[in-house]
């Protein structure tokens, strides 16, 4: 979920109307764009945007574009043409092909850029670069001067060490390998052409170096200040289709200040790619079919009502008869995938509370599952035979599994990018969960007895997961007089409840003590353990008092109980 | 009005005691004369002079016993005794060392022996030819004569002493070879009206606390008194077993779903991301992917696709370029190899891909989850990196945005109780039109209670399903919260058994 912040005053003044200083109201009227405002003061309003694939809200001036048609002050298609070409070109160099291989450029003319606005840009195309330009791996923005370049340009790979240029916030020449140690953004985004022998540039026809993509930009050409009247916009990146996309939201953006846009042609040396004119601004045609918008929403809406609801939603309309509506959708749309999108649209702009609902008249029949109806039983013995249920976290690590269970490490289900310390892998039995939980209540009241059915994790390379979830009931009874024959009665109890046979196998387990413990047997199956707790497994819990458990498995068990 | 005093057993016993020792005695006397324990016997006393039977009266005991020390002079005899002694074998004067080493006085002592033989006049020292010679004879003292006693004697009554050895319980203190404890001794006596009653006999009403088997088998039940207890003093908390108040919470929330027609389904934990992801239409490397942050499996890295070959082929090509759908598609170059990625569950939606190429999936049909999920976000007061997610489908022929709303309106009535409800616009990648579910409850204000969708034709068609998709996930944990008054998501796992024990019904 994107969080995008604007400033009000630049904000309204796109808009050319007044927002309201009340939150609550002011997210009413954000709900239209899936936004909410989280927080709100005079200067800036901080807004949470729900869809993270409509690119175009993210700048203060696409959001306008859309408020306005919510807020009745414009209606349809705002349509965005190049005036004509920039004559620049762009000549790229057949080596980028495994490195960056794709570039767009814009000129807008004419911008008149303030001290907010440019703050607003930056902050744009910092949140294009971050989200879909997947941390500028995938597409990065660059924003030039367009008076002190002189095309034709060139994107082009160079040797680290032959290439200097003074970065922004620099004021001296680095190579690109310097930039890459010494400058904030060179050690941030690094690691995206650092394994690569040459790194790209952007260069003019003086051989005046514009950017480092997707590094950084040079102080000379590549910073946009007040002064600015003309800038050249180039996004470069490993994605045509989100460079492109990325291209026509930034120019539709500045143009939106007042700007001209004015087009530019990349020439490819890749046999597979022809010569190419962005940025893209074409408007894009999808016939709806007006029953299908009826039956979708549930609402016989007329033809002039769904038009004025498209406009509203700032799409055009070519043409509209009794059955169909072929609607224009702007360039900047480019979450638009299906006619589905569209109707959402609709939806939106008529207003969701304003639909009828209606509880769908479906003849179905309820029903827990066969394992949930069995572990809902296992739960109700357990209950009465006077055990806490408790609820522990499926993520554990080998230290609670093994190393404080007195147990030599096995293979686990591991993480591969674990976040904690505490759960870096799946726990592959329960026990350990419940003995933790009893370490942190030993100053609660004993005695304590306390279970859970839950999930472990085992690998299994013969199911299509690798891994097989294996539901297991596991319960520990903790008091000065806790034993093992304490246990082995609940047990009894237990399966003698289910109608299973069971006897116990003398077994060795470093949980528990030796000539204390057992393997649970019932009809060949292995069922689990159970004994009493190893004095080190309650010392290195720091626990004070004689334990004893059992762990069976749930899955077992039930099949065991189908047979019988 | 006498007759009309009832007693126990055990008051019975304690004024019959009292009688026959002239109506005065210890409460320790009674004990060892009744049997009784002394708790026993102190609560009779009470309950007696509640009745103006007796009068207790407590004295302040001072006892006094040996120390370490003193035992071991009451056995081989007071230093300057041992000096004195040796003096008298040594011709009446001797040099100081000599003297000391025949005593056996070890030099630390040298000063105690030297000092308490002038101070009782029993020698003299010359400090000049250090030489002691003996003055008279050493006549035992009330100090020799009282370690002598507490020999034999555990301890004394220091009021039982006469005067002298009282005098010498205080020098031999003072000397750390006695100590002193005090004791609360009560003595009981009969009053005028006590003994009134035990010389017209008292009349015992045998009072029962236990209720045994055998007073009801053999009937002795109705010649005994149960005795009243006061029902208001407190008792010693005992813990119920019972099932987690989240579970619990979850239990009756399975009922309500069954009830509205809902079949359980479910999934794996370790999920592929082709169920989690991919068939959802989230493209792979796309921000859509990434409405929240995944946890993947180290090793292996990959699951098993070929079973599912028709599908992700399908999904393949409307990733791509839309397919059949009538979708433009995502545009981008689609790995099989990244959507065979194993990965934690991030959303109970994967069970509902699973349920919808499943054979036994039944149209019209609706089914729910509640699943474990798997998020690597930060835990705080309002997330977890596991949780439980409740979702469910609905499928059926026309269904549409009406019907939507009108199941999060069944919902926010049915399951949280609420007034009213709101709808808001949301966002998920695999469902357009989305749909957020905002309920009031009275008590409660608004609440985020759910968020909702109809899958996306991208993400139904390529799974072979050709009517409308309702999805719909449930902001329950919420819900729960709200009814247990806590304002912490971490409580849902907590560690804390006394919560737990404590924490009621919701």
């Amino acid at each position: 979920m994107p969080t995008i912040e604007l400033n009000r005053e630049d904000l309204e003044s796109l808009l050319g109307t007044s927002l309201p200083k009340d939150i609550e109201e002011l997210n009413g009227i954000l709900a239209y764009v899936k936004g909410e405002a989280k927080s709100i003061d005079q200067e800036e309003i901080r807004i949470e945007l729900k869809d993270s694939n409509r690119a175009d809200l993210w700048s203060a001036e696409g959001l306008a574009r859309a408020l306005r048609g919510f807020l009745g002050l414009e209606k349809g298609l705002r349509e965005y043409i190049a005036a004509g070409s920039s004559g620049v070109e762009v000549y790229v160099d057949s080596q980028l092909r495994n490195v960056r291989p794709y570039i767009g450029c814009a000129v807008v003319k004419n911008v008149k850029l303030t001290d907010a606005a440019i703050r607003q840009i930056m902050r744009f195309q910092d949140k294009m670069d971050q989200t879909y330009g997947r941390n500028r791996r995938r597409t990065s923005i660059g924003l030039y001067e367009f008076d002190l370049v002189k095309p034709p340009l060139r994107f082009t790979l160079a040797e680290p060490d032959e290439v200097s240029f003074i970065p922004l916030e620099f004021d001296e020449e680095l190579t690109l390998r310097e930039i890459l140690k010494k400058h904030p953004k060179g050690i941030e985004y690094g690691h995206i052409i650092r394994q690569f022998p040459k790194w790209p540039i952007f260069i003019d026809s003086a051989d005046k170096v514009l950017s480092f993509p997707p590094i950084i930009n040079s102080n000379d050409l590549g910073r946009i200040t007040e002064r600015t009247k003309n800038v050249l916009i180039e996004v470069t990146g490993t994605s045509y289709q989100t460079v492109m996309d990325t291209l026509t939201n930034v120019t539709v953006s500045l143009a939106d200040r007042g700007g001209t846009i004015y087009s530019a042609e990349i020439h490819y040396p890749y046999p597979e790619m022809n010569d190419d004119v962005t940025p893209k601004l074409d408007i894009e045609i999808m016939v709806l079919e007006v029953s299908f918008i009826q039956r979708f929403i549930g609402l016989k809406l007329s033809i002039s009502e769904i038009v004025s609801l498209l406009e509203k939603a700032r799409y055009g309309v070519a043409e509209s008869s009794n059955r169909r509506i072929t609607v224009q959708i702007p360039c900047y749309r480019v979450d638009v995938l299906h006619p589905i999108d569209i109707v959402e649209d609709i939806a939106i702009a008529y207003d969701y509370n304003r639909i009828p609902d209606e509880w769908p008249q479906l003849a179905t029949i309820g029903k827990l599952s066969d394992e949930t109806m069995f572990r809902d039983y296992l739960r109700e013995i357990m209950v009465g035979l006077g055990f806490q249920e408790v609820l522990t976290y499926i993520m554990s690590n080998p230290e609670t599994l093994f190393t404080k269970m007195n147990l030599k490490p096995s293979k686990v289900v591991e993480l591969a990018n674990p976040k904690i310390a505490s759960m870096t892998c799946l726990r592959n039995w329960l026990l350990p969960s419940l003995m933790e939980l009893l370490s942190h209540n030993v100053h609660v009241a004993y005695p304590q007895r306390v279970f859970e059915v839950g999930y472990c994790v085992v690998h299994d390379e013969t199911r299509e997961n690798k891994t097989r979830d294996i539901e297991k009931l596991a319960c520990v009874n903790i008091h000065s007089n806790a034993n093992f024959t304490e246990v082995k009665a609940q047990l009894d109890a237990l399966l003698s409840n289910l109608g299973i046979k069971y006897y116990l196998e003398e077994t060795e387990h470093g949980s528990f003590i030796d000539g204390r413990v057992g393997k649970v047997i019932a009809e060949d199956n292995d069922l689990g353990i159970v004994g009493e707790i190893h004095p080190q497994v309650l010392q290195n819990w720091g626990l004070e008092n004689p334990a004893s458990a059992f762990e069976i498995s749930v899955d077992t068990l039930r099949k065991i109980k189908l047979k019988c | 009005m006498m007759s009309k005093i009832d007693l126990r057993e055990n008051e019975a016993k304690v004024l019959s005691a009292l009688k026959e020792a002239s109506g005065s005695l210890d409460a320790s006397e009674i004990v060892s004369k009744e049997n009784l324990s002394h708790a026993a016997v102190m609560r009779a006393a009470l309950s007696l002079e509640s009745k103006n039977l007796i009068r207790i009266i407590e004295r302040r005991i001072q006892r006094v016993s040996l120390t370490e020390e003193g035992r071991l002079y009451a056995e081989i005899g007071l230093p300057e005794r041992r000096l004195a002694q040796a003096l008298i074998e040594m011709g009446g004067e001797a040099c100081i060392d000599e003297a000391l080493n025949v005593a056996s006085i070890k030099s630390s002592m040298s000063a105690i022996a030297l000092g308490w033989l002038s101070r009782k006049g029993w020698g003299q020292i010359e400090k000049k030819t250090r030489r002691v010679k003996i003055l008279k004879k050493p006549e035992e003292g009330a100090d020799e004569r009282l370690l002598r006693l507490l020999r034999k004697r555990e301890a004394l009554n220091i009021e039982d002493l006469e005067g002298e050895m009282k005098e010498a319980v205080n020098i031999l203190r003072r000397r750390r070879l006695v100590e002193i404890d005090e004791k609360t001794k009560r003595r009981l006596e009969l009053t005028s009206e006590g003994w009134r009653l035990v010389r017209e006999g008292v009349k015992v009403v045998r009072e029962v606390s236990q209720v045994t088997p055998e007073l009801i088998i053999t009937g002795k039940w109705k010649k005994v008194k149960l005795r009243r207890y006061n029902i208001k003093a407190p008792v010693a908390p005992i813990w119920p077993g019972k099932k987690h108040p989240y579970m619990r919470f979850l239990d009756d929330l399975k009922q309500k779903l069954v009830a509205l027609g809902f079949k359980e389904m479910t999934g794996p934990i370790v999920e592929i991301s082709f169920f989690n992801c991919d068939g959802l239409y989230m493209p792979q490397d796309h921000p859509a992917r990434e409405v929240h942050d995944m946890y993947f499996v180290k090793e292996p890295k990959y699951g098993d696709l070929s079973r599912y070959k028709q599908y992700l082929e399908n999904v393949q090509k409307t990733h791509e370029n839309g397919w059949i759908t009538g979708s433009k598609g995502w545009r981008y170059s689609f790995s099989s190899l990244e959507a065979a990625r194993l990965m934690l569950r991030s959303q109970t939606t994967a069970a509902s891909v699973r349920m919808l190429i499943n054979k036994d999936l039944e149209i019209p049909g609706k089914y729910f989850a509640i699943a474990r999920c798997f998020r690597p976000d930060v835990i705080d007061k309002t997330h977890l990196t596991e949780f439980n997610q409740v979702e469910g489908i609905i499928l059926g022929e026309d269904l549409g945005l009406k019907d939507l709303l009108g199941v999060l309106k069944k919902f926010a009535i049915e399951v949280a109780g609420a007034d009213k409800v709101k709808y808001r616009p949301d966002y998920f990648p695999f469902t357009e039109p989305s749909v957020e579910l905002i309920a009031y409850k009275k008590g409660y204000g608004w609440m985020e209670f759910g968020g909702s969708g109809i899958f996306r034709p991208e993400v139904t068609l390529p799974l072979g399903i050709k009517v409308p998709v309702l999805a719909w996930g449930l902001g329950v944990d919420r819900l729960f919260m709200m009814k247990m008054g806590i304002d912490d998501i971490r409580y849902l796992f907590t560690h804390d058994l006394e919560w737990i024990r404590r924490a009621g019904v919701v």
